[in-house]
C-alpha cells in the first residue's frame, strides 16, 4: 500500500525504517499589516505590496527514525521543532523534499483535542475517542479503565468547563495513550497533573519503551531525554545541529544559552 | 491524483461523532432543545403566512397555499441554514484543523447534517399538515427525494466552495448574508411564480431556472399539487429545463476542485 500526498510518502513495509526526513523545507507566510479581508486584499495588490512576510521555519532537515526507536527532539521555542511534529503528523504540508512515513501514525499535538466545555465528560470522552480513530462500541469496552485511570469516576456525567484544568489533562490523557499506532508522536503531554499522576504517566512510557514502540516526543525537559530517548535530535533555526546520543544532545541544548 | 477515501471506517465514525456534536451543541442550555429545530421554522412561516396570505392575499388561487407556503420556507430554512453552516464549519472547527490530520470536508459534511436533520424532521410537520389539509398521497411524493437530494448537492457545492474562500477572507459569511436575503425574494417563496408571470413571462422564466427555485417547485408539485409550475412544465423546452441541474453539478465540481486544493493550507491559515 503506498500512498502519496505532495511531498509526503505513506506505506507500510517490514522495513526497519519508520519515518524518513528528506530535505525538509517550510516556510511561512505572515501576514505584515492587516491582511485579512477582501478590502486589504484588493488595497495591497492594487499598491504592489505582497501583505505578508516570508518566514523560514524548517531550512533543510535530514534524519531517520528507526522502527522500535524512541527518539526525543529538543531545541529553544521557535527553534522550528513544533512546525516539524505538524509536518510529520500530515498537519502541515513540506514545500520542498520530501517525508516517508512506513506504519500507521498517531499524533498527539495537544492532549484533549476537540474537547468542549459545555458537553459533559462522558461525551467528550466519546468524541476524543472518534478523533483517534475509535467507535463507540470500541469506546464502550474500554471507557470504565478510562475513568479508572484518570480517577474522575464521579465527574463523568459533569459538564467539562466544571472541571479544573488538571483534571481535564488527566481525562484527555487516560483517553490517549488507550491509541494504538505503530509511530506516536507526542508532544509535551509528560508534564500533567500532580506527582501521583505523573508516576503513572512515566510507567506509561517506560512501557511504551520496553515494548518497543516507536516514539517521537518533543520535548523541553531534558530529564526525560535522558530518561526516555534512546537517540535525540537538537534543532536550532530550522536546522539540525546535533543528531546523537541523548545525553550529549542534552547537554549541547543546556548550553545554547551559557 | 490522490482522492480521499469517501468512507474509510475511521472517517466514518469520526463523521458521526462529529455530527452529534453539533446538533447536540446546537440547542445546548435552551430550555426547549432539539424542539426549536421545529418551532424555528413554524414560526417563520406563520409571520409569513400573517403577512403574505392573510393581509396581502397572495396566493389565494393556489390549492392547500399553508402547507405550499410551509413547503417553501422549510426547504429554504434548509438551503440557507446549509450554507451558512457549511461555509463557516472550517474556521469554526479551526482548533480540530490545527491540531490532527483528516480529509477536510469531513468538518463542513458534518455541519451541514445538522440541517439535513432538522429538514428531515420538518418534511415529517409538513407531510402531516398536508394530510390534515386534504392533500391525498400519491406515488410523486417519492419526487421530492431527488430534488430535496439537488439542493443538499447545492448546498454542499456552494459551501465548499465559498468555505474555502472563507478562511482567508471573513468577509464571505458577511456577504453570503446579505446575498441570501436579495435570493430569498428572487425564489418564488412568499409569491406564487404566475404573479410573475402576470407581468412578464420571461422574468418567470429567468426565476424558475435558478436551481433553488426548481428544487422548491419540484417539491411542491411531487407533495402538494400538480398544479404547481415548475421548470418541466413551464418552459417548454426539456434541454432548457436542464440548466438548472447542470448549474447544480457545475457549482459542486468547480466547489470539490477549489477546496482540495486549498485544503492542504487551512491548517496554517484558519
Amino acid at each position: 500500500m503506498k500512498r502519496q500526498i505532495g511531498n509526503r510518502i505513506e506505506i507500510q513495509t517490514n522495513g526497519d525504517i519508520a519515518i524518513k526526513v528528506k530535505d525538509l523545507h517550510k516556510s511561512f507566510r505572515l501576514p505584515t499589516e492587516q491582511a485579512f479581508g477582501l478590502k486589504q486584499a484588493i488595497f495591497n495588490r492594487l499598491r504592489g505590496i505582497k501583505g505578508y512576510k516570508e518566514q523560514k521555519v524548517l531550512r533543510g532537515l535530514n534524519f531517520e527514525v528507526k522502527k522500535g526507536e524512541f527518539l526525543g527532539i529538543v531545541g529553544r521555542n521557535g527553534s522550528g521543532k513544533s512546525t516539524l511534529l505538524k509536518i510529520l503528523a500530515g498537519i502541515y504540508y513540506p514545500e520542498k523534499g520530501e517525508i516517508t512515513v512506513d506504519g500507521t501514525l498517531v499524533p498527539f499535538i495537544e492532549l484533549g483535542v476537540g474537547f468542549n466545555p459545555e458537553l459533559t465528560g462522558r461525551e467528550n470522552v466519546y468524541m476524543n475517542g472518534a478523533l483517534l480513530g475509535f467507535s463507540n462500541e470500541e469506546m464502550d469496552t474500554m471507557y470504565d479503565d478510562i475513568w479508572e485511570f484518570a480517577e474522575l469516576k464521579d465527574f463523568q456525567d459533569q459538564k467539562l468547563k466544571n472541571y479544573s484544568s488538571g483534571m481535564q489533562v488527566r481525562l484527555a490523557f487516560s483517553i490517549a495513550i488507550r491509541a494504538q499506532g505503530d509511530i506516536l508522536l507526542l508532544d509535551e503531554v509528560l508534564a500533567v497533573g500532580d506527582a501521583a499522576f505523573q508516576q503513572k504517566c512515566s510507567n506509561y512510557f517506560l512501557n511504551l519503551k520496553s515494548h518497543k514502540q516507536t516514539v517521537i516526543l518533543v520535548t523541553h525537559s531534558m530529564e526525560n531525554v535522558r530518561k526516555y530517548c534512546d537517540r535525540a535530535i537538537l534543532i536550532e533555526d530550522g536546522k539540525i545541529i546535533q543528531n546523537g546520543n541523548p545525553g550529549k544532545v542534552a547537554d549541547a541544548y543546556t548550553k545554547l544559552w551559557q | 491524483m490522490n482522492i480521499p477515501l469517501v468512507l474509510n471506517r475511521k472517517n466514518r465514525i469520526l463523521l458521526k461523532e462529529l455530527t452529534k456534536t453539533d446538533f447536540k451543541l446546537r440547542y445546548q442550555g435552551s430550555v426547549l432543545g432539539y424542539l426549536w429545530a421545529l418551532l424555528r421554522p413554524l414560526m417563520m412561516f406563520a409571520i409569513l403566512y400573517i403577512v403574505f396570505a392573510k393581509l396581502l392575499r397572495i396566493g389565494g388561487d393556489i390549492p392547500h397555499y399553508p402547507v405550499y407556503l410551509l413547503c417553501g420556507t422549510t426547504m429554504w430554512s434548509f438551503f440557507t441554514e446549509c450554507t451558512s453552516q457549511g461555509i463557516q464549519a472550517i474556521v469554526n472547527r479551526g482548533d480540530l484543523l490545527r491540531k490532527i490530520s483528516f480529509p477536510k470536508y469531513i468538518v463542513v459534511v458534518s455541519a451541514t447534517w445538522t440541517a439535513v436533520i432538522n429538514m428531515l424532521i420538518n418534511l415529517v410537520v409538513i407531510i402531516i399538515f398536508a394530510l390534515i389539509n386534504g392533500v391525498t398521497p400519491t406515488w410523486s411524493w417519492f419526487l421530492v427525494i431527488p430534488a430535496i437530494l439537488e439542493l443538499y448537492i447545492l448546498s454542499l457545492g456552494i459551501a465548499f466552495l465559498l468555505g474555502s474562500i472563507n478562511v482567508k477572507y471573513r468577509d464571505i459569511t458577511s456577504i453570503w448574508d446579505v446575498l441570501t436575503q436579495a435570493l430569498f425574494y428572487a425564489v418564488p417563496i412568499i409569491y406564487p411564480i404566475s404573479m410573475v408571470a402576470d407581468t412578464s413571462v420571461k422574468a418567470a422564466k429567468v426565476i424558475i431556472l435558478n436551481p433553488i427555485s426548481q428544487a422548491i417547485q419540484d417539491i411542491r408539485f411531487g407533495l402538494i399539487t400538480h398544479e404547481t409550475i415548475t421548470t418541466w412544465n413551464y418552459l417548454g423546452n426539456i434541454i432548457l429545463a436542464f440548466i438548472p441541474i447542470i448549474i447544480t453539478f457545475s457549482i459542486l465540481i468547480i466547489g470539490a476542485l477549489v477546496f482540495r486544493r486549498k485544503s492542504k493550507f487551512f491548517a496554517e491559515e484558519v
